[in-house]
């Protein structure tokens, strides 16, 4: 079985209360991640806990999408 | 894919056997919700734990101030389970928790056919408890970071 990546989601610059959700690969930084109807950049990511089994725990920044 | 194999990409169920998972297997149902539909009330009693297995759940909770809106605590996205402490320690829901993706596939779980499975089965008793202590966990972890 492949790993599972379980990623605590914080959104910085506006009021939001993040999101917790598994993905099937660590995100990077730049890339776009969509929490429900809104999607955002991921600006850091960082290990938050050991891994246990195949699932891997992260912690991500997100910022809004400059347009 | 085997539900077996489905089950083994949970979280809750991770370093149990492929019999403890068969077991648990044989007591979780599956929902489908639409948009907006409601499946946990804050204040209500709850006997059942929920595994999104698909799709994406809103988390509020209302204010103290009764003329304020309820708040957004967390989304939840796959993989997440809420519904646990009712579950645990058999109190109230702690919040509203509302389908939010167009559709969202649930496991679920009912109280008393999986605590009769943990007295049958320590292991499996014991394993889950420590994978549900290890998600309240991170989802205190995950506020913190919010809050900070």
């Amino acid at each position: 079985m492949e790993s599972i990546y379980k990623i605590s989601y914080v959104v910085l610059g506006k009021e939001h209360p993040g999101a917790i959700m598994n993905a099937d690969h660590k995100p990077e930084i730049g890339e776009h991640v969509k929490l429900g109807k809104e999607e955002f950049v991921v600006d850091e990511i960082v290990d938050l806990i050991p891994t246990r089994g195949i699932f891997h725990y992260l912690h991500a920044t997100l910022r809004a999408i400059e347009v | 894919m085997e539900p077996v194999d489905v089950l083994r990409a949970v979280e809750l169920f991770e370093g149990l056997t492929d019999e403890e998972l068969a077991s648990l297997g044989a007591i979780c149902g599956r929902e489908t919700l639409q948009a907006g539909d409601i499946i946990t009330r804050e204040g209500q009693p709850g006997k059942r734990l929920f595994i999104v297995y698909k799709g994406f759940v809103e988390v509020t909770r209302s204010s103290r101030d009764p003329e304020s809106k309820p708040r957004t605590v967390v989304n939840l996205g796959e993989g997440q389970m809420f519904g646990e402490m009712a579950l645990v320690d058999l109190g109230p829901r702690s919040a509203t928790v509302r389908s939010v993706s167009p559709t969202t596939d649930l496991f679920v779980i009912e109280r008393d056919a999986f605590l009769q499975l943990c007295e049958n089965n320590h292991h499996l008793g014991y394993v889950v408890m420590r994978n549900i202590a290890a998600d309240l966990s991170f989802k205190l972890r995950h506020r913190n970071l919010v809050a900070r």
